[in-house]
């Protein structure tokens, strides 16, 4: 069976406790937890799946646990693996770049020949632009605990049901 | 990682090692600095300016590597230390600037600290006023493209400073002219205490400028080394390649206070406070080096260990270094002027046909664009097939010199202003006339402009002055009203660093203009715009007519009353003087100042030894009037041989009335000063 890893900083407390809700709602043995601010190639070498916590930091940016890996992440060779992201984002503090981590992880993977799973519909959210949309959807989960912490669990549950499927089918 | 059409020039992986190890070096160095000079000002040894850079150091790294010395332009703002050092300045430069030293190449110690600036390599001196020198970068990029240059002027500047309408201006004015500019926008997310969110509804505001038709925004994370230098390295490449503006917003952080006379423990929190620290631009940098082995950890703590004695070095020279002499504060408060040889006292006897003022004055501007290929003139209303200028003073210029020399500016007095300013910091042999507004009363808008162009000279110890006439029509009796009918030489003559004068006849108008736009310096040229036509300000005029600043004419030779009048009103005593001369009244003498700074203090006093009394007349307000300065100085220089009170004519202290009812009610006239000069006879 394929192996499938959730990468999230042990650093971080909302992106944490979100990441928590996705390994509950994954099945805690059924996923192994790796920590982002310990990131190489190896680790992802290792498995096939992949759960990835990215938030946003700033105006639309990575965070840097994210960010300075990419030099080693752009060179590998992903088209065997496939990657879900969900990422924290402030719809209205920063409209302008809403959950955009998401969408540029998702294209540095998406350019190593990764397969990129767990689309989102952008219905129920309020922003002006996302790197992360594509269409009519969100390329991952983007999840607002500043202004939607309510609707969090229910969104994650959905989410890492339809990922069961995407991932292992 | 913001923008993923940026070609990536330098990564950590392939960027070569000298390469990095040069940037290592600046980024430690400067926040070596950045740390150490908060100590100056608690020992009392100066910096009590400081607006600490951290957080900023990608992108201020990458700036300085993307500029070249003597070929490009550049204009840091006060938080753009690290900036400074990547162009080329040393640590002892930067120490030098802040405890204000005598050897201070920025200003001598006469500057604010942090505000730094090496004229001579083209880091030029700006103001403490936010963004005030965007639109000086746009008049150097204007003379860039004009002389076809393949190079690139930079403005630096904090996102505040785009709330500033001037701001405006520049980024409108280079994107109308397609100018080689790049605008540097540092945002930390802070203008001092004020959030974005209060400056501007969208937090990213270079897109606030999306609408311009030629004008590139780039966005780039500010903290990233490797981002920056794709960024500005891009950002360079569009504007001299395709001639166009670029907006390159960095996003920063601010590490700490806004500067040492800011807290912002007050209004941030301790999370914010945190994670900006945790994302420390050099931090980051060291990790990157050490993760991706291109320096060890014993190699960077080698070159952490020179910096440190780079630094040692830096301030013991510094702290020997000489302070500013204190008798030098009159150095470099105007630029030297031509000196006239075969007009050394703006007179002449010759004879001929009359000529009106008008046409004294655009004959003479045509002369001096030919006498000189680098002179330049815009301004509203300036050139549109037979216009040019509002009341045609500069008809036919840009048929015979072009539209590159003779140009219509936007109207937008402040950028009219202030790209002269820029485009005079190209090199000193270009001299630029502007019409500074339709009527100087419209002049207010380029005040920031002025009052910053008035402290250039000084500010930069005599290293750069702006070398422009600001031409304005003002003054009344032409039934304006306000806005075009008003004086503003009242309040102007307070700012010290312009001279300012302000002719009656032709003859003067021609010569004062001559003067002006030949000398280096800054020269605010007043018209009396209803003299322009008035067959009585017509005379002969020499072609090669020459009038020294500072040099008064006696119009009318007396012994029973000194007047001392300029503009419009030196008719208007003249015509009073002949009338209480037929009379057999007085014998009156009218001395028109005409150069109001410096001013002829020499023939004003032998004058007044001569006659005992003096009347001072003037179109503007009484109160606040240049004609309370004229009565001060006679009052401590010449009380002695005064025989009668001081006395003065001019408007009341109210503003310019339309209808001609009240324009006469508020404006002198002969018959009120006729009525005063005989009181001051009689008395």
């Amino acid at each position: 069976m394929s192996k499938t890893a959730i990468i999230y900083s042990f650093h971080t407390q909302k992106s944490k406790k979100v990441a928590e809700k996705v390994i509950e709602a994954f099945g805690k043995d059924e996923i192994e937890v790796v920590n982002a601010e310990e990131l190489n190639k190896e680790v992802i070498e290792k498995y096939d799946n992949f759960i990835l916590s990215a938030p946003t930091w700033f105006d639309g940016e990575l965070p840097n646990y994210w960010d300075e890996f990419i030099p080693d992440l752009e060179e590998m060779d992903l088209s065997k693996k496939t990657f879900a992201i969900f990422g924290l984002g402030d719809q209205k503090g920063y409209p302008e770049n809403f959950c955009d981590a998401i969408g540029l992880l998702a294209s540095i993977l998406e350019g190593c020949g990764a397969k990129i799973v767990g689309s989102t519909s952008v219905e129920g959210y309020t922003f002006d632009s996302s790197k992360a949309q594509r269409g009519n959807v969100f390329i991952g989960l983007p999840i607002d605990q500043e202004n939607q912490a309510r609707l969090t669990k229910d969104r994650v549950s959905k989410w890492v049901e339809r990922l069961k499927g995407e991932f292992f089918n | 990682m913001n923008d993923l059409n940026i070609p990536k020039l330098y990564t950590i992986k392939s960027t070569p090692k000298e390469t990095l190890e040069k940037w290592y070096r600046l980024m430690t160095i400067g926040r070596a600095i950045d740390e150490k000079a908060p100590n100056y000002l608690k020992q009392a040894i100066g910096w009590s300016y400081h607006a600490p850079y951290a957080g900023h150091d990608g992108i201020q790294l990458a700036i300085g590597q993307n500029f070249e010395k003597n070929k490009d332009h550049i204009f840091p703002y006060y938080r753009d230390m690290l900036t400074a050092l990547s162009c080329g300045m040393t640590a002892e430069e930067i120490i030098l600037n802040g405890i204000s030293k005598a050897t201070d190449p920025s200003s001598g110690g006469r500057h604010m600290s942090n505000h730094l600036a090496k004229t001579e390599w083209n880091i030029h001196s700006v103001s403490s006023a936010t963004g005030n020198h965007t639109l000086h970068a746009v008049g150097t990029a204007r003379a860039i493209k004009y002389y076809g240059e393949k190079a690139v002027s930079i403005s630096s500047q904090g996102e505040s400073s785009v709330s500033e309408g001037y701001v405006y201006e520049a980024i409108t004015g280079a994107d109308k002219e397609e100018l080689p500019v790049i605008f540097v926008v540092q945002d930390n997310g802070y203008g001092i205490s004020v959030p974005k969110k209060d400056q501007t509804a969208q937090r990213k505001v270079a897109n606030n400028f999306a609408g311009f038709k030629n004008t590139r925004i780039i966005h780039c994370n500010g903290k990233d080394v490797f981002d920056s230098m794709n960024a500005m390295a891009e950002a360079k490449r569009f504007a001299i390649e395709e001639s166009k503006p670029v907006i390159l917003q960095a996003n920063c952080v601010r590490m700490g206070a806004h500067s040492n006379s800011d807290d912002h423990l007050l209004y941030r929190s301790g999370s914010e406070r945190n994670y900006v620290v945790e994302y420390d631009p050099l931090g980051k940098f060291r990790r990157l080096l050490i993760r991706y082995n291109r320096f060890t950890e014993e190699e960077l703590q080698a070159i952490e260990a020179e910096t440190k004695l780079v630094i040692k070095a830096a301030h013991k020279a510094a702290l020997a270094a000489p302070d500013p002499d204190p008798e030098s504060i009159y150095n470099f408060v105007f630029a030297e002027p031509v000196v006239s040889e075969k007009y050394p006292e703006g007179l002449h006897n010759a004879e001929g046909e009359k000529k009106k003022l008008i046409t004294a004055l655009n004959e003479t501007l045509k002369a001096e664009f030919r006498h000189n290929p680098d002179t330049f003139i815009w301004g509203q209303d300036m050139a549109n097939k037979d216009k040019g200028g509002i009341f045609n003073v500069s008809k036919g210029m840009q048929k015979e010199f072009g539209n590159k020399r003779v140009f219509n500016g936007p109207i937008a007095e402040d950028f009219i202003m202030g790209t002269a300013n820029g485009m005079s910091r190209y090199n000193d042999k270009i001299r630029v006339v502007i019409e500074g507004a339709e009527f100087a009363d419209y002049f207010w808008p380029a005040m920031e402009q002025y009052v910053d162009s008035s402290h250039d000279y000084w500010r930069s110890n005599g290293k750069f002055v702006p070398n422009i006439t600001i031409r304005l029509a003002s003054g009344g009796y032409i039934g304006g009203g306000m806005y075009h009918s008003q004086n503003i030489e009242g309040s102007l003559v307070a700012i010290p660093g312009v001279r300012i004068v302000y002719p009656s006849f032709a003859d003067d108008a021609a010569g004062l203009i001559r003067t002006s736009m030949r000398s280096r310096g800054l020269t605010l040229f007043l018209e009396p715009k209803a003299l322009y036509q008035d067959p009585k300000a017509a005379t002969v005029v020499p072609d090669d007519f020459e009038v020294p600043f500072g040099k008064a004419r006696i119009r009318r030779e007396g012994s029973d009353l000194t007047i001392l009048t300029y503009g419009n009103t030196t008719h208007l005593c003249i015509e009073a003087a002949n009338k209480l001369a037929a009379e057999g009244i007085a014998n009156i003498e009218v001395i028109d100042l005409r150069s109001l700074i410096p001013l002829d203090e020499e023939t004003i006093l032998e004058s007044i030894k001569k006659t005992n009394r003096v009347l001072i007349v003037h179109e503007d307000k009484v109160f606040g009037g240049f004609g309370g300065e004229l009565s001060a100085l006679i009052n401590e220089k010449g009380f002695e041989h005064l025989d009668a009170p001081i006395k003065r004519v001019g408007s009341p202290f109210v503003p310019i009335g339309f209808n001609r009812i009240l324009e006469r009610a508020i404006l002198p006239n002969t018959e009120r000063i006729y009525t005063a000069a005989k009181e001051l006879i009689e008395y």
